[in-house]
C-alpha cells in the first residue's frame, strides 16, 4: 500500500478537483492559468487534522466567488452573507472530493474542520507554501488553490504521512 | 403521482442542486430539513417516499438520525448524500440500513439511478 503522493500526483489531483467541482457546483470553467487574483479577494480555508497534515487555501477574486455564488443559488443579488455561505459549502465540497481521492491513492483517510473564510488573504500561521495552482476564467478573475504544509515538516512528499 | 423526497441537509448549495436535479423529474421535494434533529421530528408527518440524508452536519451526525428515524419507521428508505466518504462510513450506512449512497457534487443520471435502486 503506497501511503504517500508524490507532489505531482496530488497537483494533478488537486486540479482535477477544481476544475471539476467548480463545473458542477457553480457553472463556472477554471483553466490553469498564471494569473493571480486582485486586490479584492477572499480566503477559504481547511486544515486536514488526520491523515495528512497539511492545509488548503483557496484565494479568490470576490468578484469570481460573488459569480459563482449567484450561479449556484439562482440569485442575481447576493448578501455578504450569502457569498460567505456559498464559499464555504463550495470548498466543503472541493475538499471533500479531494480528500476522497487522497483516500482512493494512499488508503489513508482526510479529515478536516469546517472551512474558515476571511476577507482578503489570509496566510495561516505555521505553516509555508508548497505549492499553488492558478485559475482563471473566461472574465479573467482569479483563483489560486495554495497547498500549505507545517515549516518543519516541508518533505519532498506533499501528502507524507507523519 | 410523484414520488416525495426528503433532504436532510445543512448546506443551502446541495438543497439546491438537489432541487434542480429532481426538477422535471418523477420525484419533488416533499420537505427540506436543515438538520438530523429535524428531520426525526418531521419525518412521521411529511411521511416522503425518500429521505435524501447528508453525514455531516451541524448536531446530530446523518447516520445516527437515519438509525433513528429507521427504528421508528423500518419502511423508511433513506439515501446518504455526502462528499467524504469513506469505506467505514459507507459499511456504517449499510448496518443501519441506508438504501444507498452518493457521492457530492452528483450528477442527476447517478442520483436517479440511487432513488430507484432505493425505491426497488
Amino acid at each position: 500500500m503506497n501511503s504517500t503522493l508524490t507532489q505531482e500526483e496530488l497537483e494533478r489531483i488537486l486540479n482535477q478537483a477544481v476544475q471539476d467541482v467548480t463545473e458542477r457546483t457553480a457553472g463556472v470553467r477554471l483553466h490553469q492559468e498564471d494569473m493571480s487574483p486582485g486586490e479584492d479577494m477572499c480566503t477559504v480555508q481547511i486544515t486536514f487534522d488526520k491523515g495528512f497534515h497539511t492545509s488548503l487555501t483557496l484565494c479568490a477574486d470576490t468578484s469570481l466567488l460573488y459569480r459563482m455564488a449567484c450561479n449556484s443559488f439562482h440569485e442575481e443579488m447576493l448578501e455578504p452573507e450569502d457569498l460567505e455561505e456559498f464559499s464555504k459549502e463550495y470548498f466543503n465540497v472541493l475538499c471533500g472530493r479531494i480528500a476522497g481521492a487522497m483516500f482512493q491513492a494512499t488508503q489513508v483517510p482526510a479529515h478536516f474542520n469546517p472551512p474558515a473564510f476571511y476577507r482578503g488573504r489570509f496566510e495561516p500561521e505555521g505553516r509555508e507554501v508548497q505549492f499553488v495552482l492558478t485559475y482563471s476564467n473566461e472574465y479573467n478573475e482569479g483563483a489560486q488553490l495554495i497547498h500549505h504544509v507545517p515549516c518543519a515538516q516541508q518533505d519532498e512528499d506533499a501528502g507524507d504521512i507523519s | 403521482m410523484k414520488r416525495r423526497v426528503m433532504i436532510v441537509d445543512d448546506s443551502r448549495l446541495v438543497r439546491v442542486q438537489l432541487e434542480d436535479a429532481l426538477a422535471g423529474t418523477d420525484y419533488e421535494v416533499a420537505a427540506y430539513c436543515r438538520s438530523g434533529e429535524d428531520a426525526i421530528a418531521r419525518y412521521a408527518e411529511v411521511a416522503p417516499d425518500l429521505v435524501t440524508m447528508d453525514i455531516i452536519m451541524q448536531g446530530m451526525d446523518g447516520i445516527d438520525a437515519a438509525e433513528i428515524i429507521l427504528k421508528e419507521h423500518p419502511d423508511a428508505r433513506i439515501v446518504m448524500v455526502s462528499s467524504l466518504a469513506y469505506e467505514d462510513t459507507f459499511e456504517r450506512a449499510r448496518k443501519i440500513g441506508a438504501r444507498g449512497f452518493v457521492d457530492k457534487p452528483f450528477y442527476q443520471e447517478q442520483l436517479l439511478k440511487v432513488f430507484e435502486e432505493a425505491l426497488a
